[in-house]
């Protein structure tokens, strides 16, 4: 997830707003703009069906071309929880191979350059087979074989490689991937056909299956673990557990640069908190060859100074969190073209049930939801550079995913209606609404806090609405900044009433629905509890059939729904930047980024 | 002087085990590192993950005992753990140090340079309308905060290149990533071009201040009885403006610049960020907000030591410059 914005990075966006309304005063730049969400060879993008296809065009070999990581990557194993993040997997996935790839629609496509064919071949038990491309090698000639697919198993299943004793003190020996979904529900993975066919048996089913050896999380070289750890080579499937600790900790601590990649660029260069450099690999063996000279992923950490940098072609891209004045600098770039895209991060209200009245009255939390006005809430923020946001209407699936149901308006939360809201509490024999509201007891509601990080506009905005909407029915809030360090602290210890902050969903959706909305689940902070939302997850992750999977997800939604705990507002909009002379670029808003497809980038034709 | 030099730097090892042990028990009271781990990421860490972590960076031994093992560790070489996977502390440190140096070292001679020479013009020439202009043109500078005013030079840079069709200036980081395998010329003038702008912004605002103080300490040298006299027994003006006035009134500056460098050492913070040096301010942004123990020590232990050294660079300094002081 992305740090929010500092007091300091504000004051310095609004001096760049400043000064760039004084610039603009003075110059009569500025092409390719409008007002839509997006310009010139992004506009597309938009359009139902394009997100995929859009700003194609041929290119010609040659160019430099510098794109923005907001952060620096300090571990280099993205199964690693440590190393799990999103600079990490946009860099990682330009050298290292993944079966699936989330795309720009938030579907997925199989990477054919890895595996000419990835199926389910038999339900009971399920049964996958990967027939891996004959061509597929790693840049130091080794073929990839079913033993990189081997190490990635047994590495990830939480088992075979435990996580450090605590008796060990630097923390090291062991394991600690940054989830086991999936790979703990495998029973075998064989290799056959000369190591290029593998066969995955699963001992339980699971329906994400397409998650698994890829979506963010690429393939390491297992013939380097086995060859630095003394194990045998090409025998991944009897390395000892401290043998691929050694494995694991080697990708952690080594950029790409050290050890063969198999992507369509080589790492040539990495400079801590600076740049990576690639090259394209003289031995990548797929479709598309890269026809950049060179691709270049600079850190720049603040992002008020990207759309700068990207007007004195210091760069070439940017991806930075969308804003009022970010988004106006850059329509005043001349030859740059932009899109605003609807992410999969969404914004929400959470209630926390730990707090004793609002755990125990349902439509306390029914007529509270009601009561909010989501419109205000948007237009008063985000809708201020993107006219196109929407209310979200469901937990799991944000629109265009093939899951998607809208759940939430038709029960009217969200809706800011007062008067079906003061039905809820009338109904429910509470006092005092509409002035002081008092519960059916005679105990008073609220005040509540409600929370949000420091220095984030847009959240304080949201409180702000928040507030005086509940004051409407009697329910009296405060509001309550969390220091920028302490989110983790407030949501782990339960130190809020209402909060607000967003989830990142994904295309491989049960996962997270299990981290967050099962008894005691990880994100589950709130403390909700649902004996049939429990088993309908349960059984949505243990479908080989993932439209079923939907069904079951959306039905424990419903449920969800109704019990008002989680309201959930917008999808945050995405913003990539790019110079026209450049192509291909796409806003791919999954856990992958814009460099998806970098072998298809370069200058245009 | 050297038993001064050597008493000075005695007395100060107390002062920073005090320093260092307060700040400890704040920057350990400051927040919860191991809450952050476990509701940062997504999907959540698994409870194995967050249990190791909190052993790493030995979030559950009491904090007496942790600094104890961190002082220890420091007087080997060890800096203790970062909350930041894979992050040496001391290595961390001394790059950002050298980053900040290579930035303000430039910045504070050319301010130092200007500020004598306006601020002796400014006093001498005073209440004309040169001594009107610089004053204007210090005041001017003072008031300007950092953040617009480096934003603002962003934007001249970006004109300047425009107009000369060059990729001269820079706006982010030292150089350009690049220009590894070019001329050895080619990479000097990107240096130079990356480090103009914050040398700018850096230097102005340390000249502001300073100028100040050398027309202020010029002018009450001028009016004071040795100088009269100095000019009445018929010495040249410029022997009475050198020798005599202005070894004198560069007394206060001393201790002023001395210090003030000393601070900016320690991260000129908002230039550093809009400007995307690494240096030490980012260090100290990055430990505070991720409530990093062991990074943020590092940090006030170098700062502090700069502070100090400088400080105690300055006393000497008057010994050099004003014949009466005499450390024995």
């Amino acid at each position: 997830m992305r740090a929010q914005p500092s007091a300091l990075t504000r004051g310095l966006a609004l001096a760049a707003g400043l000064v760039l309304a004084l610039a603009a005063c003075s110059s009569s730049g500025g092409g390719g703009s409008s007002d839509k969400g997006s310009s010139a060879g992004l506009s597309s993008c938009n359009t139902q069906g394009k997100a995929n296809t859009c700003n194609s065009a041929a290119t010609k070999s040659g160019g430099t071309f510098t794109y923005v990581l907001e952060k620096n990557i300090q571990q280099w194993n993205v199964q690693d929880t440590n190393g799990n993040t999103f600079e990490n997997a946009e860099a990682l996935e330009v050298v290292l191979p993944q079966v699936f790839v989330p795309l720009p629609d938030f579907t997925v496509a199989l990477n054919k350059d890895l595996v000419t064919s990835a199926t389910q071949t038999g339900t009971s038990p399920q049964t996958l087979v990967y027939k891996i491309n004959p061509k597929a090698v790693w840049n130091d000639g080794t073929p990839v074989t079913a033993d990189d697919f081997v190490y990635y198993w047994r590495t990830n299943d939480g088992k075979d490689c435990p996580p450090p004793p605590a008796s060990d003190s630097t923390q090291t020996k062991g394991c600690l991937p940054q989830s086991t979904a999936g790979y703990d529900r495998i029973k075998s993975v064989t290799g056959s056909d000369g190591g290029r066919t593998v066969t995955v048996v699963m001992a339980k089913p699971f329906s994400d299956w397409k998650q698994l050896f890829g979506a963010g999380y690429p393939l390491y070289p297992a013939h380097i673990a086995e060859k630095l750890s003394g194990a045998k080579a090409g025998d991944a499937a009897h390395m000892t557990a401290a043998q691929m600790t050694q494995g694991w900790q080697y990708f952690q601590k080594n950029p790409p640069t050290k050890y063969p990649t198999a992507g369509p660029y080589k790492m040539t260069q990495w400079v801590d908190n600076d740049h990576a450099t690639f090259e394209p690999d003289p031995k990548w063996w797929g479709a598309t060859k890269p026809s950049l000279q060179r691709l270049i992923f600079k850190v720049i950490s603040d992002a008020t100074q990207e759309p700068i940098a990207l007007r004195n072609n210091e760069v070439q891209a940017i991806y930075p969190q969308p804003e009022v004045d970010l988004v106006n600098q850059v329509k005043s770039i001349p030859n740059v073209t932009y899109n605003i895209g609807n992410g999969l991060q969404w914004e929400h209200f959470d209630l926390n049930l730990h707090n004793p009245v609002l755990g125990k009255y349902t439509a306390l939390r029914q007529a509270m939801f009601t009561a909010i006005s989501i419109k205000d809430i948007m237009s008063k923020t985000v809708a201020q550079f993107d006219p196109s946001v929407k209310q979200l209407g469901n937990h799991n699936y944000v629109p265009g995913q093939a899951g998607y149901q809208d759940l939430v308006t038709a029960t009217g939360q969200g809706s800011g209606d007062l008067t079906k809201a003061k039905k809820y509490l009338t109904d429910a024999r509470f006092t005092g609404v509409g002035t002081a509201l008092k519960t059916p007891d005679g105990q008073a509601v609220g005040p509540f806090n409600c929370r949000y990080t420091t220095g984030n506009q847009i959240r304080q905005s949201e409180c702000q609405i928040l507030q005086s909407d509940l004051a409407n029915l009697g329910v009296k809030v405060t509001i309550k900044p969390i220091g920028a360090a302490d989110l983790g602290t407030v949501l782990a210890g339960h130190q809020y009433d209402i909060i607000v902050f967003a989830w990142v969903a994904s295309p491989f959706p049960t996962a997270n629905a299990q981290q967050n909305w099962v008894t005691g689940g990880g994100g589950n902070y709130g403390g909700y509890s649902d004996k049939q939302v429990d088993s309908l997850i349960a059984q949505a992750v243990g479908t080989t059939d993932q439209s079923k999977a939907a069904a079951l997800l959306n039905q424990a939604d419903k449920i969800m729904v109704d019990a008002a705990y989680v309201l959930p507002l917008y999808q945050k909009p995405t913003f990539l930047a790019v110079q026209t002379r450049f192509v291909n670029m796409r806003n791919n808003s999954t856990n992958v980024g814009p460099p998806y497809n970098t072998a298809e980038w370069g200058l245009k034709k | 002087m050297l038993a001064y030099t050597v008493r000075r730097i005695l007395v100060s090892i107390p002062v920073l085990i005090a320093s260092t042990f307060i700040v400890f028990l704040v920057v350990v009271n400051a927040g919860d590192p191991v809450a952050n781990f476990a509701t940062s990421r997504q999907p959540p860490p698994s409870k194995a993950a967050v249990a190791a972590f909190a052993r790493h960076i030995h979030a559950d031994e009491p904090a007496v005992q942790r600094y104890w093992n961190w002082i220890t560790g420091v007087l080997h070489g060890d800096w203790g753990p970062s909350v930041q996977p894979n992050l040496d502390i001391g290595h961390d440190l001394f790059t950002r140090f050298r980053v900040t140096l290579t930035l303000v070292a430039a910045a504070m001679l050319i301010a130092l340079v200007l500020a004598v020479i306006f601020g002796v013009f400014s006093a001498i020439r005073q209440y004309t309308a040169a001594d009107y202009t610089i004053t204007f043109f210090g005041f001017l500078f003072l008031a300007m905060p950092v953040f617009w005013f480096a934003v603002l030079l962003k934007q001249a840079g970006i004109w300047f290149n425009e107009q000369t069709g060059s990729q001269f200036l820079g706006t982010i980081g030292e150089k350009s990533p690049y220009l590894e395998v070019d001329t050895t010329w080619n990479q000097f003038t990107d240096r130079i071009g990356h480090l103009a702008l914050p040398t700018i912004t850096l230097a102005l605002v340390s000249f502001a201040s300073w100028t100040r103080y050398t027309r202020a300490s010029m002018l009450e040298v001028l009016n004071s009885d040795y100088v009269r006299l100095a000019r009445a027994k018929g010495l040249r003006r410029r022997t009475v403006m050198v020798r005599h006035a202005l070894r004198t009134a560069l007394i206060p500056l001393a201790t002023v610049t001395a210090l003030d460098i000393a601070i900016i050492l320690g991260g000129a913070v908002i230039t550093e960020t809009i400007f995307q040096w690494h240096g030490m301010g980012e260090m100290l942004v990055e430990s505070a907000a991720t409530v990093d123990v062991y990074r943020t020590m590092a940090w006030l232990l170098l700062s502090a030591v700069v502070v100090i050294g400088f400080n105690l660079l300055a006393d000497l300094l008057y010994a050099v410059l004003d014949p009466r002081i005499r450390y024995d």
